[in-house]
């Protein structure tokens, strides 16, 4: 599985650096390029969690650098769905080197202690860690399709007249995947807050614990709530809407990663 | 046989004078020009950038002269390209480098429809039927390989890119266009040819309007429905005069209130100046001017040009190769009239001995003088022949089929086959 798992992380760097390149260049044909290469790691990525119930009957599903490996995934999947609607395949320059970079963290098997006390068994684990792992992957989408709205909005007003032969995605198409990953991210992560919540309940008899990572939840959880109240009120600019996302996940990250690995 | 080109392009000459010349039936031109004993075959190409005829001759200097008379009055103002020059020039404004807009794609349609009108007059033989055909393969190759025509340096289809960047598809877009003058038609044309329908045309004068709208599909309205289509359209190109700032940052920021999220682009290229230039400071709103799209424009036709360098050595390439194709040509005739006279000379000079033997000669003895002579004539002619095939792909090719026709003294053909 180790194996798989540095294989997909190269896979990753390798399509990331493709698309960066396409983007440089730019040449059209070497940004699809990264976008085949992010296919093909994220299959052989597959492959390695395909494994993970194989090598061990209850696998550690609650650590840091499992559910960080399988958001990178979920991530790497949803970006691909889109590409088939949405001409954002340079995103492919951005998703690949964040995968590679969770993958690469999940190889080293830093084990970042269990994100829960909570004993590892049962179906609300596995609930709890794919509806998580998969709300994270998404917001964190939402946030690296803010933060290419925001340099392309800058970039656009700053007259430099488009980019030709690259394929940089449009700011509708952008605003189009924060919309859709943050109602879905957001979703699945209120999906992840309740099994979690269960899994507590079902394993300490308990909803509510206390514990640090509960409460960094929460929080993240109250302010992607209102995150999702404003911007679907349509009371935010695309800019805004661009930058509360990536504001949102960088916070997020800090309640999972930071938090997680503090504690 | 040699290749000449004269004619005139918006370098060489003004439009006034490139006018007098324009061809409109080439037909006419075309017949005249093969009926003429020097020219052999004829190309015309005639746009409104210029004026070129290109020909076959094995008279080039006779053939020079009845190319300049159809430029007679303006000789000054042409140009006169022989040879691989010739070639050269054919295959530089197929692919549009030679253009007045380097990239620009027109000129490859206009030369294929010269072609096509010298075949169907049978004024195209070989020799430029194969030149054309290599220019349109150069032209390909030039399209594909550089970026020479991937930046658009028109205002209209600038404005069309720089939409690209804010909406992803146009089929669901939009557009109000506030005016009902020239740039605004071409702007139109372009919009439409990138896929965006829904078009509204607001003018002072509403007829003028509706005369446009009738023509492209579209709806007309006055200038009082502004604030309304400003709310309902995406894309808004302003082009009028006499309206001063026609639409001001506090109006359109009441707009956006009422668009919730779309962001709304605007591309005045209005002089004066008809949309605020504080609208480009609001959030949603992209606002670019005539000299914002002027600017765009000329990076663009700058990167043209550093494209054109590159396009220049696959031209190069491609000259090379058909030159080796020409030289190929131009050999068989002269290796063919190399044999024949070789063998004119060995069997006169064999009847020349055989009679000064008399009978005494047998038949066997005949024919072994026969087989000598031929052994030699083959052994004398095998390495220069050699030599000429070999160097039919060399540039040096041309240089030796003139010394081999100096050298052995074949400026005239054959009696008994005419030489092309």
């Amino acid at each position: 599985m180790i194996e798989l798992h540095q294989i997909a992380a190269a896979l990753y760097l390798a399509a990331g650096i493709g698309s960066l390149l396409g983007l440089l260049l730019p040449d059209t044909r070497v940004s699809r390029g990264g976008a085949w290469g992010l296919g093909l790691a994220a299959c052989v990525h597959a492959a390695a969690f395909a494994t993970l119930h194989e090598l061990d009957p209850a696998p550690p599903l609650t650590d840091l650098a499992i559910v960080l490996s399988m958001s990178a995934w979920m991530a790497v999947l949803f970006v691909l769905a889109l590409m088939w609607r949405l001409r954002i395949v340079g995103l492919a320059a951005a998703v690949g080197p964040f995968a590679f970079l969770a993958v690469f963290v999940a190889a080293l098997q830093l084990q970042g202690a269990a994100i829960s006390a909570a004993p590892v068994s049962g179906t609300w684990p596995h609930a709890h860690v794919l509806l998580a792992a998969a709300g994270f992957a998404l917001l964190g989408t939402a946030g690296l399709a803010g933060a290419f709205f925001l340099l392309e909005h800058k970039r656009i007003k700053a007259k430099r007249g488009p980019a030709q032969g690259a394929v940089l995605p449009s700011l509708e198409a952008l605003d189009r995947v924060n919309e859709v990953a943050l109602a879905v991210g957001f979703t699945l992560l209120s999906l992840g807050v309740l099994t979690g919540m269960a899994w507590q309940q079902n394993a300490l008899g308990t909803l509510w614990s206390g514990g640090t990572h509960e409460t960094w939840m929460v929080v993240a959880w109250s302010i992607y709530g209102g995150l999702v109240v404003v911007r679907f009120a349509g009371r935010q600019g695309g800019r805004q809407a661009a930058a509360s996302a990536l504001a949102g996940f960088l916070f997020l990250m800090f309640a999972v990663i930071g938090v997680g690995l503090w504690a | 046989m040699k290749i000449l080109l004269v004619g005139m392009n918006h370098e060489s000459a003004p439009v006034e004078v490139r006018e007098r010349f324009a061809v409109d039936d080439p037909g006419a031109l075309l017949a005249k020009l093969v009926a003429y004993d020097e020219i052999d075959e004829a190309v015309v190409v005639s746009t409104c950038n210029r004026v070129e005829l290109c020909v076959t001759t094995h008279q080039p200097s006779s053939a020079q002269h009845t190319l300049m008379r159809c430029f007679a009055g303006d000789e000054d103002s042409t140009y006169l390209h022989s040879g691989r020059a010739a070639v050269a020039h054919v295959l530089r404004v197929a692919s549009s480098i030679d253009s007045m807009i380097v990239g620009e794609p027109q000129i490859l349609g206009q030369m294929k429809d010269a072609y096509r009108s010298a075949v169907e007059h049978d004024a195209c033989g070989p020799v430029l039927s194969r030149l054309f055909q290599r220019a349109f393969a150069t032209a390909k190759r030039v399209k594909n390989e550089t970026g020479i025509a991937q930046r658009p340096v028109s205002v209209a289809r600038v404005a069309v890119d720089l939409a690209r960047q804010i909406f992803e598809r146009f089929e669901d877009k939009k557009a109000l266009l506030v005016g009902a003058g020239e740039m605004i038609e071409l702007a139109l044309d372009a919009l439409q040819h990138a896929g965006l329908e829904q078009v509204r045309i607001a003018n002072r004068t509403v007829a003028n309007a509706e005369e446009l709208a009738a023509r492209f599909g579209a709806s007309a309205h006055g200038l009082d429905e502004l604030d309304t289509l400003l709310g309902e359209v995406d894309v808004v190109l302003t082009s009028i005069g006499g309206e001063g700032r026609l639409i001001d940052a506090e109006r359109v920021k009441r707009v956006l209130a009422r668009r919730r999220r779309r962001p709304l682009f605007f591309i005045d290229i209005g002089v004066p100046r008809n949309v605020d230039p504080d609208v480009d400071r609001l959030d949603n709103a992209y606002l670019y001017d005539v000299d914002d799209l002027e600017q765009v424009s000329q990076r663009n036709a700058e990167e043209r040009r550093r494209e054109a360098q590159r396009a220049e050595g696959i031209v190069a390439e491609e000259e090379q190769r058909f030159d080796g194709w020409l030289v190929a040509l131009e050999a068989v005739p002269t290796i063919r009239h190399l044999r024949s006279s070789a063998e004119r000379m060995r069997v006169a000079e064999l009847e020349r001995t055989l009679a000064r033997l008399g009978a005494d000669v047998s038949d066997g003895d005949r024919e072994a003088l026969d087989q000598l002579t031929k052994s030699i004539v083959n052994k004398l002619l095998h390495s220069p022949v050699a030599r000429l095939r070999a160097e039919t792909d060399r540039e040096e090719g041309i240089a030796m089929l003139e010394a081999a026709r100096t050298l052995f003294g074949l400026d005239d053909p054959p009696p008994d086959e005419p030489d092309r």
